[in-house]
């Protein structure tokens, strides 16, 4: 067995360094990339949606204003703008858009389209949904005052307002089909992305074909792409080992990488990095006894996260320690040492876990107290966790009953508080504390706030770092932040994501980045021939 | 000619073999002629001392993880291996025969029970009241069980007890069918009427009188629903509608890494889908060598 | 007669009302929102007001006596609406499927006929010998294993023995007969199996009763030859009820096999029901309920009517 698993790894290993060698390589044309999906959009409208399943058949109909570079993220690059210019006081955002791009039924893309699509986005009219209204609040106004010229006004300085621009949310749409049916784009694909529309078979498939009129003159590589809907998770693996699919952009279990490797051998190659989700418990303080702080704090202490790291790394998708911001992201993220001093995050799990003990007998808390813990049903990785996490409570006496629900019933109880601990998380599209941050904002503020938890203080120093302009004093308000989210603990992360892509060797041309909601579009993929 | 009743009596000391208890010997006869009903009925005790005698059988405790021992094949210390959490197989298969019987004998008594009394009554009151339960039960049955199972464990949230009523649901129209067929048969007996010119009152008659006459097909429908509600719990926990985590349940063990590790570790997914065919399996032929034992009609010789 | 099948038809109205009015309120009585699961699964900061705009798209806003009757209308005109996950109309939706299904509920039907009644009139011949009980073994077997337990190994067999997988979406049955047949064979064959125990052991059990009859005793007292037309004939009077329980199971295969083709991946009704349960997507689990719920009232009358003709007892009953 223990040889068997060291050449497993040996070959993971040498799958991704080899890679880097032959980073050099010339790609080539040609070839139709299909990939699977484990479920299917809803609607066509990523201005709506807020599933990656909209996200990954879509994104290569269209383009953004600007994007992740996804070699050098988290750099932003031009992807219709051609270069931008921010004023000194940080309110106004001028971009430059590329001359001659052109919309898949010939018509020329000017700054009207995209004005009208973020004014659909920041605006919307009364019957039109718009999921991330909220994170362009500082938004005063959208102009286009020539066809290539594009103009954003805020009312407050923001710094995170260029990133929330390449949101792979906000595909350019066509300002004349807006104008005659805002909910157009629900149903229908018109952009001006590297790939054209060709059919949803509903149920089974999703094609594309090669934009030939696309603006950038050697891409997209290859000639189409197909995406299969596959639902369960073993048939996704399965077609993937089989070869039907080449390639998955959500992220596999430890247990599906090491099979595919054992499978296809070196004509496999696995991608690793952090991921942007971490699971949370949330506790309601509205109900007893946890509106006690002490007793929030010692569920969190009651958690060994480093051993839990190790253990259940091996069997699901978590795997980094970290506090409210995602662990590797070097600007925000709580250092190793910064790390230790949170209550819960320390490794000394011996005396957290007689101060939790401490604090549950001074809250009046008797030992073999019991209480409910509510879940999802899905296996991987909120069963696992759940299992983990009574168990770790039962350490320090705590006799929790895992309460598993259906995700409509469980959505429910979370949503209307009917609950006392409850498995909640969280995935955003890139690193932003504007964004991660806005988790732990009081409910009243934050109607996904499921721990009804009121902090002024939290909410103010939220909008402090969110109008900063100062990158030192912008990560004192967020470490300060996160000290008192882990000592409060009514919303508490527990372990952070991993994600693995593996993959067929001869898709090149995608490099991983820790969000899977973020470059989509395929335009730098191509095909290699094994 | 009149004998004096000592006469009559043999003589017991030396000549006549030793009888055997009457129940003995129906067992030995039952094994003899029915060999595959002794098989099944054997699957079945076995079961049966599992499920009572889990604490003392099973080797470890089947909630204690081990994260050291995630994924061990099946070895001294662990015959049939352990899953990811490090939970000695064995031990969850034991006690999750506890679960199979007290969900598959629960579901199936309550349904047929419940199935039985509408059955008989409907046939018993007949006319507008037949009508309208004949409707109710083919509303009921054209209800996929899917999304009885749901409604149930949605509303009511889910464990033994919930599975346990959604899975006995489906049960009662399928039994109130073929018992309400039997009891149309007596109905119309002489000796049903008679008990009605003697003035008994509606529920003596169907308790005490019809009832007991359909208790043959109910026996036998209990046996084979048994099966079925075993595997019932099975697929609706493979779907996440039944039992939940930690609880051991065979349906509950072959769900997710089960499936997801097969090849690392076939003996998750293969030891609870045997324990499941075996329990299944024994219900089935002992409840069919039971049938075919207690109907007259179907007997050789 | 003719009043009898007027009668029975007529009977299936109530039925069917019955059954819709039940899902109906079934559905709402299950806690779940279908906006909640759409928008905030994975999205933080979605808004309150967002939800409420597209609750009202939806018509979830207006009171339920409302929709209902909305509802009820639309159905006794045929028209079943759009499904409130894709706003596409259902009709669309489940045409989509129903070809997949219709087509493995047959391919399985064929399969199980093919096995069942030859086995099942062989085992009842030699009730009792060591053939009746490989045959019992072989069915029960069928009965005894978790249907998605044997999808599981079939899949894992072709992977890991042939290193070949079945072809992962629908292309149907005209336009590419060999990607069509080498996708659906296996769910059939793991249906069938089980499907065909059911009925091997109904075939079995009633060809036993029809052997009692004394025509059948007499014929076999006076020779050989008479057994076998005698066989012949009591053969056609057992497939009754044979027929009867595999038109049973016909009509439940078509929208219940949900484990099957979740295991296999395939785009069939069962898939179609559990997903729009799960996301409480309202008017179109009621329309699979009424699709479902009717196939099987229809089916059963088809049954009596058949029984009817057999029998004329009931008839007149």
């Amino acid at each position: 067995m223990k040889m068997k698993r060291v050449s497993v790894w040996m070959i993971a290993l040498a799958s991704m360094v080899i890679p880097a060698a032959m980073a050099a390589e010339q790609p080539k044309a040609g070839g139709t990339l299909t990939f699977a999906v484990a479920a299917e959009p809803a609607s066509y409208d990523l201005h709506r949606e807020t599933s990656f399943a909209s996200i990954h058949p879509v994104a290569p109909h269209y383009s953004l204003l600007v994007k992740f570079n996804q070699w050098k993220y988290p750099e932003i690059e031009g992807d219709v703008a051609e270069r931008w210019n921010i004023s000194k006081d940080g309110l106004t955002y001028t971009f430059k858009i590329r001359k001659g791009i052109k919309f898949h039924d010939g018509s020329v893309l000017t700054a009207k389209d995209i004005k009208a699509t973020y004014d659909k986005i920041i605006f919307p009219p009364k019957d039109v949904s718009s999921a991330r209204e909220a994170s362009y609040e500082m938004v005063k106004s959208v102009e286009a005052p020539d066809d290539q010229t594009l103009v954003f006004r805020l009312k407050w300085p923001a710094a995170s307002l260029l990133a929330n621009l390449a949101s792979p949310w906000n595909p350019i749409y066509k300002a004349d089909i807006l104008a005659k049916d805002p909910h157009w784009y629900e149903k229908n694909i018109m952009g001006t992305g590297p790939f054209t529309f060709v059919e949803h078979v509903k149920g089974s498939h999703w094609v594309g074909k090669k934009n030939k009129d696309y603006f950038m003159k050697d891409r997209p590589y290859l000639d189409g792409f197909q995406a299969i809907f596959i639902r369960d998770t073993a048939a996704r693996v399965a077609t993937i080992r089989g070869g039907r699919a080449l390639i998955e952009f959500r992220g596999f279990s430890p247990a599906a990488r090491d099979d595919l490797v054992r499978a296809v051998g070196d004509k496999l190659k696995v991608q690793e990095s952090p991921w942007l989700c971490v699971l949370t418990v949330t506790a309601n303080t509205q109900k007893k006894p946890f509106g006690d702080a002490r007793v929030r704090r010692a569920l969190s202490l009651a958690l060994d996260r480093w051993q839990g790291s190790e253990a259940l790394s091996k069997i699901s998708v978590v795997k980094s320690v970290g506090g409210v911001m995602r662990p590797g992201y070097e600007a925000y993220a709580a250092t190793a040492a910064e790390l230790a001093q949170l209550p819960g995050f320390g490794k000394d799990i011996d005396s957290s876990r007689k101060e939790a003990r401490r604090l549950l007998k001074e809250a009046g808390i008797r030992e073999g107290f019991e209480f409910t813990f509510k879940n999802r049903d899905v296996k991987e990785p909120y069963e696992i966790v759940g299992v983990w996490l009574i168990d770790q409570w039962r350490q320090v006496g705590l006799n929790a009953k895992h309460v598993i629900q259906e995700t409509a019933a469980f959505t429910k109880d979370l949503r209307s508080g009917n609950f006392e601990t409850g498995m909640d998380f969280a995935c955003d599209f890139m690193d932003e504390p504007d964004l991660q941050l806005f988790k732990y904002v009081s409910s009243s503020k934050n109607p996904s706030n499921y721990a009804m938890y009121e902090n002024p203080k939290l909410d103010e120093l939220y909008e402090k770092q969110s109008r900063t302009q100062d990158p030192k004093a912008r990560r004192a308000f967020v470490r300060e932040f996160e000290t008192i989210v882990v000592n409060e603990a009514f919303i508490v992360p527990t372990l952070w994501w991993h994600r693995i892509n593996p993959h067929w060797a001869k898709v090149r041309g995608w490099n991983q980045v820790p969000s899977h909601y973020l470059n989509q579009d395929l335009r730098d993929v191509w095909l290699a021939e094994k | 000619m009149g004998a004096t009743p000592q006469e009559t009596v043999l003589p017991r000391v030396g000549t006549a073999p030793r009888r055997l208890p009457r129940w003995l010997a129906a067992v030995i006869w039952f094994a003899r002629k029915k060999p595959l009903g002794t098989a099944g009925a054997v699957v079945v005790l076995l079961m049966g001392v599992g499920a009572v005698g889990a604490e003392v059988l099973a080797p470890y405790d089947p909630l204690a993880t081990n994260y050291a021992q995630m994924l061990r094949p099946p070895s001294v210390n662990h015959w049939l291996g352990t899953d990811t959490f490090g939970r000695d197989i064995l031990s969850r298969i034991i006690y999750g025969s506890r679960t199979a019987l007290l969900v598959g004998f629960g579901a199936s008594f309550l349904g047929a029970t419940v199935g039985g009394i509408i059955g008989v009554a409907s046939a018993y009151f007949g006319g507008r009241v037949d009508l309208v339960v004949q409707r109710l039960i083919d509303m009921v049955m054209s209800f996929p069980i899917i999304v009885l199972a749901l409604a149930v464990v949605a509303i009511l949230g889910s464990g033994i007890v919930n599975l346990t009523l959604a899975i006995a649901i489906p049960f009662m129209p399928r039994i109130a069918r073929v018992v309400r067929s039997s009891a149309l048969a007596i109905r119309e007996t002489p000796y049903i009427d008679a008990a009605r010119a003697m003035g008994f009152g509606h529920g003596r008659i169907i308790f005490r009188h019809m009832l007991p006459n359909v208790v043959a097909p109910f026996l036998i429908m209990i046996t084979a629903f048994v099966g079925q509600a075993i595997l019932l719990e099975a697929s609706l926990s493979f779907l996440g509608l039944g039992v939940v985590e930690p609880t051991p349940a065979w349906g509950l063990m072959l769900r997710g890494a089960a499936v997801e590790f097969a090849e690392r570790a076939p003996w998750m997914a293969i030891f609870p889908g045997l324990a499941i065919s075996a329990g299944v399996f024994g219900f089935n032929l002992f409840g069919d060598s039971l049938r075919d034992a207690l109907d007259p009609k179907l007997r050789t010789g | 007669m003719h009043r009898y099948i007027v009668k029975r038809f007529l009977l299936m109205i109530p039925t069917l009302l019955g059954v819709a009015v039940l899902v109906f309120l079934l559905m709402r009585v299950v806690p779940g929102d279908i906006v909640e699961l759409r928008y905030t699964l994975e999205g933080t900061g979605v808004s309150d007001e967002f939800l409420a705009k597209e609750r009202a798209r939806l018509g979830l806003d207006k009171p339920i006596v409302q929709q209902f009757v909305e509802w009820m209308w639309g159905i006794l005109r045929l028209d079943f609406g759009i499904s409130m996950w894709t706003e596409n109309p259902i009709t669309e939706e489940i045409a989509l499927r129903l070809h997949l299904s219709l087509q493995v509920a047959i391919m399985a039907t064929l399969f199980a006929t093919l096995l069942s009644v030859p086995l099942g009139v062989l085992a009842a011949l030699k009730q009792d010998t060591w053939v009746d009980y490989a045959v019992r073994v072989f069915s029960i077997a069928g009965l005894a294993m978790p249907s998605f337990w044997l999808g599981i190994l079939i899949i894992l067999g072709l992977l890991i023995g042939f290193r070949w997988l079945p072809p992962m979406f629908f292309t149907p049955i005209w336009v590419d007969p060999w990607a069509n047949l080498s996708q659906l064979i296996w769910p059939a064959l793991a249906v069938g199996y089980r499907y065909s125990a059911v009925a091997t052991r109904m075939t079995r059990s009633s060809m036993l009763e029809v052997l009692r009859e004394d025509y059948v005793r007499t014929a076999r007292a006076k020779g050989l030859w008479e057994q076998v037309v005698v066989v012949r004939h009591a053969m056609k009077n057992a497939m009754l009820p044979v027929i009867t329980v595999l038109g049973l199971e016909f009509a439940f295969l078509v929208g219940g096999l949900v484990v099957t083709e979740q295991v296999f991946n395939l785009n069939g009704l069962g898939m179609l029901f559990v997903e729009s349960i799960a996301r409480r997507d309202y008017t179109m689990t009621q329309a699979l309920v009424l699709l479902t719920g009717f196939t099987f009232i229809f089916v059963n009358f088809l049954v009596d009517l058949l029984y009817a003709w057999f029998d004329p007892r009931i008839r007149y009953g």
